[in-house]
């Protein structure tokens, strides 16, 4: 605290009655008994994604207009959008708030949009660990478990007998997905997780175990391989789903019943396999778990009583540009789509609690990309979590 | 330039021209077209301002003096009701001292509902401690408010300019406007000596006290009693740059005049095609005009009224159960003047009752005779009441 100053003649008085000094000193946070807590959380939309995507991270970003940072936030919890977004059976949309409204957001629309992007984009990445993975089949699986691997330094190598990538993809017919599509997306993967991919590899399933001198580790990926070769002699079996620990040198992945044979439309499960996979490997290699590259997702699920419905009832954008099945977005109208989303759950930096805290002790932290309190000068009256229409920010008690 | 206005478009020409950086305001006839049309001078860009569009009038002043704080030369306008429901806000922004400028348009205060002229609204809100300025004409009210500027942002007192309403907030009436460089050189830019500011926190409105209570009160009385003489000093130096000089009071052939007709607002006009008229028949009648009520201009009364034996105060107002209220205060000022001076007070022109030559004659040769149709309430003669 600073020193007392005594007023003692009319001169020394300020004109305004006001402290001369500074009041920093006065940490009006001590008079707190709840705190506001920021943590993003996770949309009913994501939470009934089979692959787990926070949804309206990339959204926001798309309704920012950067929507190269868009697809890089959604490459980093599902690699292969394009296809997803053709393929998936969207149960995502089916639990949008935004249908009590008008109707849903077009999730799986902005996924198709995205994942058709060509241009490049960065992804943030682990830095090189000197273990070496082998996965055997490029099916989604495959592709997708080698992909977080190669994310998280990783040096991992994809062999398929096929002369083409893709595993069960490839037989798909075109009117279900377009050649292109697919080989679009796979270049895409193994370009940014910096993956080597061999087709028409000449493999002896009967000596894997010599091959994996080559190896830590060597994956048989069940949705790029025929069910014969899955299980070859010396294969431990693993369930990516379980929560068993991958043991052994080969790992053959055993899918839940639901899962196999491969369905096209449940995409979005065989993505989340990989990655649980990947997250089990790389806990067997390392035996801890690998923080510079995680996809952090929201520990928590939104609580939907926290979402106020009402205060998103003023007319949105025009969505019509949204609504046409027929002809491509352009990025016009997916920063249109983008912007109808109530990003539950989810800050997209709205500042509705920068304006209302009274003691302006919540601010915007622009390198996070949300809000932060100062928890110094903040009374925990409440107003920003009161104000917060999505859910966002809770009064906690701290003490306990 | 030379330019055709109503009032209310002066006030708006006058803010754009301060270079305003907040306003905020709540409408209300007759002050509406400020705000509309600064509304409208704001979202074309014409003013680089915010403009803050809130429920109320008290949130309205809550907003400029917090605006204020935050070192932004603000701006307000209001009428009768609205400015009765600022009544606690007005005491807090002159208390805080930020220099908020603000234009009233005085305006009946219901009931009965009525729009017209009538000072009760301003007048009323005498003790809050804003400077009062009434304006005579157009040309006032532009020139006024960028006065009142550089006033309240020396003094650290908000000022109120106070526009009667329809005879100046509705009636166009040719005008200079000053060009913006020269206004910017006899307004420059606000400096506010202490800003709310997040990351060096002060407390403003400070809790106090016995101790300095009666200090902090006592100094912004003094300083209060001070703007009188500043007013006239910034309008010396406004008539310097512009040729047009706005005093506290104006006084009109007071120089040999044994009777002087006070009045505030657009009827001094009137009063003084009266006192051509009376002089005409050889009354030695002056006419003297407050534009100033806050802090009541005492050296400029004194001084216009010294030969005077007969005063004549005509209120747009009153002051239940006492009298009008501009008599009030001239007689407060008369009291300890020295010599014997006569006050009639009259309540005239209210609630749109005009105020014309014709009216003001019979209330001077009653003043004299003691006959007239004027009728005693008090100390004070009404005109315009029912037999």
């Amino acid at each position: 605290m600073q020193t007392k100053i005594i007023i003692q003649s009319l001169s020394e008085l300020p004109t305004a009655p006001t402290t001369i000094g500074t009041m920093a000193w006065n940490q009006t946070g001590d008079w707190r008994y709840v705190t506001p807590l920021v943590a993003d959380k996770m949309a009913p939309c994501g939470q009934n994604c089979p692959a787990g995507i926070p949804i309206p991270r990339h959204l926001s970003a798309v309704n920012r207009g950067d929507i190269e940072g868009g697809l890089a936030l959604l490459l980093a919890h599902n690699p292969l959008p394009g296809l997803t977004g053709r393929l998936c059976y969207h149960p995502c949309q089916t639990k949008c708030v935004r249908k009590k409204i008008d109707r849903t957001i077009s999730i799986q629309r902005m996924e198709r949009f995205l994942g058709d992007l060509t241009t490049d984009v960065t992804m943030v990445k682990s830095d090189k660990t000197g273990h070496r993975v082998t996965v055997i089949g490029s099916g989604p699986l495959g592709l997708s478990c080698a992909f977080y691997l190669g994310c998280r330094g990783y040096r991992v190598v994809v062999l398929d007998p096929s002369k083409q990538a893709g595993g069960a993809l490839v037989g798909l017919s075109p009117e279900k997905i377009e050649p292109q599509v697919v080989s679009h997306d796979i270049d895409r993967l193994i370009r940014l997780a910096d993956i080597r991919l061999e087709t028409g590899a000449v493999i002896d399933f009967a000596k894997l175990g010599e091959r994996s001198a080559n190896a830590d580790l060597v994956i048989l990926d069940p949705t790029g391989l025929s069910e014969d070769l899955c299980t070859p002699a010396g294969a431990v079996l693993c369930n990516p789903f379980d929560a068993e620990t991958v043991s052994g040198s080969i790992v053959s992945v055993q899918l839940p019943q639901n899962l196999s044979p491969f369905k096209a439309q449940m995409i979005a499960h065989y993505i989340a396999a990989g990655r649980l996979l990947a997250q089990k490997v790389s806990k067997a290699l390392h035996h801890t778990e690998r923080e510079a590259f995680s996809p952090d997702l929201p520990l928590q699920a939104v609580d939907i009583e926290n979402i106020k419905i009402v205060r998103f009832q003023a007319p949105g954008p025009p969505t019509e540009a949204a609504t046409g099945q027929d002809g491509t977005w352009d990025r016009e109208c997916a920063m249109q789509e983008a912007k109808r989303c109530l990003s539950c759950g989810t800050c997209n930096l709205c500042l509705q609690c920068v304006s209302y805290c009274p003691d302006a002790s919540i601010r915007p932290d622009g390198e996070k990309g949300t809000v932060a309190v100062d928890l110094d000068h903040c009374k925990g009256c409440g107003i920003c979590a009161f104000e917060c229409p999505r859910g966002v920010i809770t009064m906690e008690d701290m003490s306990v | 330039m030379k330019k055709v206005m109503m009032g209310t478009e002066a006030a708006t020409m006058a803010v754009k021209l301060a270079r305003v950086q907040v306003v905020s305001a709540y409408p209300i006839t007759p002050q509406t077209v400020i705000v509309e049309s600064l509304a409208d001078i704001i979202g074309r860009g014409e003013l680089k301002a915010k403009y803050l569009p809130v429920e109320s009038e008290h949130t309205a002043m809550s907003s400029c003096m917090g605006a204020s704080m935050a070192g932004a030369r603000v701006f307000t306008a209001t009428s009768s009701q609205g400015l009765a429901y600022m009544h606690e806000m007005l005491h807090f922004t002159a208390g805080e001292r930020v220099p908020v400028v603000m234009v009233n348009c005085n305006r009946a205060m219901a009931p009965p509902w009525n729009l017209y002229c009538d000072h009760t609204d301003s007048l009323s809100q005498r003790d809050t401690g804003w400077i009062q300025y009434y304006c005579a004409d157009a040309q006032d009210v532009l020139d006024a408010i960028l006065i009142a500027y550089a006033v309240a942002e020396q003094a650290f007192l908000p000022v109120m300019i106070n526009l009667d309403a329809f005879y100046l907030t509705h009636t166009s009436e040719p005008l200079d406007v000053p060009d913006q460089a020269t206004v910017d050189l006899f307004l420059p830019p606000y400096q506010a000596p202490l800003k709310l500011d997040v990351d060096d926190p002060k407390t403003f409105s400070i809790v106090c006290g016995a101790d300095l209570f009666s200090s902090i009160k006592y100094k912004r009385q003094g300083d209060t009693l001070a703007v009188a003489r500043l007013w006239d000093q910034v309008a010396e130096k406004y008539n310097s740059y512009f040729n047009r000089l706005h005093k506290t009071v104006e006084a009109y052939r007071t120089e040999d005049a044994d009777l002087c007709i006070v009045s505030i607002g657009t009827a001094t006009g009137t009063v003084r095609l009266a006192v051509d008229r009376l002089r005409e028949e050889g009354l030695k009648v002056g006419s003297l005009r407050l534009a100033m009520i806050r802090p009541f201009p005492r050296e400029g009364l004194q001084r216009g009224i010294a030969k005077a034996k007969h005063v004549i105060v005509i209120d747009r107002d009153v002051s239940f159960g006492a009298e009008g209220i501009v008599a009030q205060e001239v007689k407060a000022c008369l009291f300890d003047h020295g010599g014997d001076v006569k006050v009639t007070g009259f309540v005239a022109g209210v609630g749109g009752n005009d105020i014309t030559v014709d009216t003001i004659i019979p209330l001077v040769r009653q003043a004299i005779s003691g006959d007239g149709d004027a009728v005693e309430a008090g100390m004070s003669l009404w005109a315009e009441v029912l037999p």
